[in-house]
């Protein structure tokens, strides 16, 4: 307690309104996936979409639709495709649209 | 008072037909913000969820995240309420709940939907749940995460109170290429 008093009267401060730095668990936190477009084909986006048990991915023609807010981060796509899938880190996800949580991912990958 | 003078001073939005509601959306949002910057007391409702999120919430309240040093404050009453932290995939039992809640709360008030399964991910409308919150509700804010970190969702409660900026539509979700290069 002292010290926490000294340290606060020595900055000026005490807390911060929010997390100045990030949190030492925020490495740690499940986070929705990263699509690799170049990876991406159309056999694959059809396994992640399958795979999906949130139904947060579907494909419309050569895009991937990706709804991080339907995402559970279970990482079954990662599963299906590690290849194509790599985890995003972004966890400061709070929309005030929520259209603006719908992603398009365009499928680049040529089929084998 | 000089209608002229008047409509100068409330200006071109003031004009019922040509009211832009996005403007207005706009402004309301501004005025809450300015109301409940420093003091907003927050309603939880829990719709079916799993409870992970309820965990997560009240983490909140720990020493390490110390909800109240921002303002913010759980209250057991929706009559006190200014937000509405909404859980779960609105289960149809709990229909005549949350409509008394939401009813309850004295205007002007904001619907935080929180987790996958409030913003549709998990469950799909059937006859026993909605599906997610805005079915139901007018959500303001979407909270995404299953669950969402106790640090995700004082992103979204800032984001809600207009003192943090939201980073989604920013977002891409598109990785670099593999380092590893070669086939898939």
């Amino acid at each position: 307690m002292p010290l926490w008093f000294a340290r606060g009267l020595r900055r000026g401060v005490v807390t911060t309104r929010y997390p100045a730095r990030p949190d030492s668990s925020s490495a740690f936190l499940p986070t929705p996936p990263a699509f690799r477009p170049g990876q991406l084909t159309r056999e694959t986006a059809d396994r992640m979409v399958a795979a999906c048990p949130s139904g947060a991915l579907r494909r419309q023609g050569d895009v991937l639709v990706f709804d991080p807010g339907a995402c559970t981060a279970c990482g079954r796509c990662a599963a299906v495709a590690p290849r194509a899938v790599t985890w995003s880190g972004e966890w400061e996800l709070a929309a005030t649209t929520r259209s603006a949580l719908v992603k398009e991912i365009p499928i680049l990958g040529e089929e084998l | 008072m000089n209608p002229a003078l008047g409509d100068a001073r409330r200006g071109p939005t003031a004009d019922p037909a040509g009211r832009d509601e996005a403007a207005a959306a706009r402004q309301l949002r501004d005025k809450i913000a300015a109301q409940f910057g420093r003091s907003l007391h927050i309603r939880t409702l829990d719709t079916g969820s799993c409870a992970v999120c309820e965990q997560e919430i009240r983490l909140l309240t720990a020493p390490h995240y110390d909800l109240h040093r921002l303002g913010f404050f759980f209250t057991p009453a929706p009559r006190h309420a200014d937000l509405l932290l909404v859980t779960g995939p609105m289960v149809r039992a709990f229909d005549v709940a949350a409509r008394k809640t939401y009813e309850a709360m004295p205007g002007p008030k904001v619907v935080v939907a929180t987790g996958a399964c409030a913003l549709g991910g998990v469950y799909p409308a059937d006859p026993f749940v909605h599906g997610q919150v805005s079915n139901v509700l007018p959500v303001d804010v979407w909270i995404p995460g299953c669950p969402p970190s106790p640090l995700a969702l004082l992103h979204g409660l800032g984001v809600a109170v207009g003192r943090l900026a939201e980073k989604t539509p920013g977002l891409t979700f598109i990785a670099d290429e593999d380092p590893y290069g070669g086939e898939a």
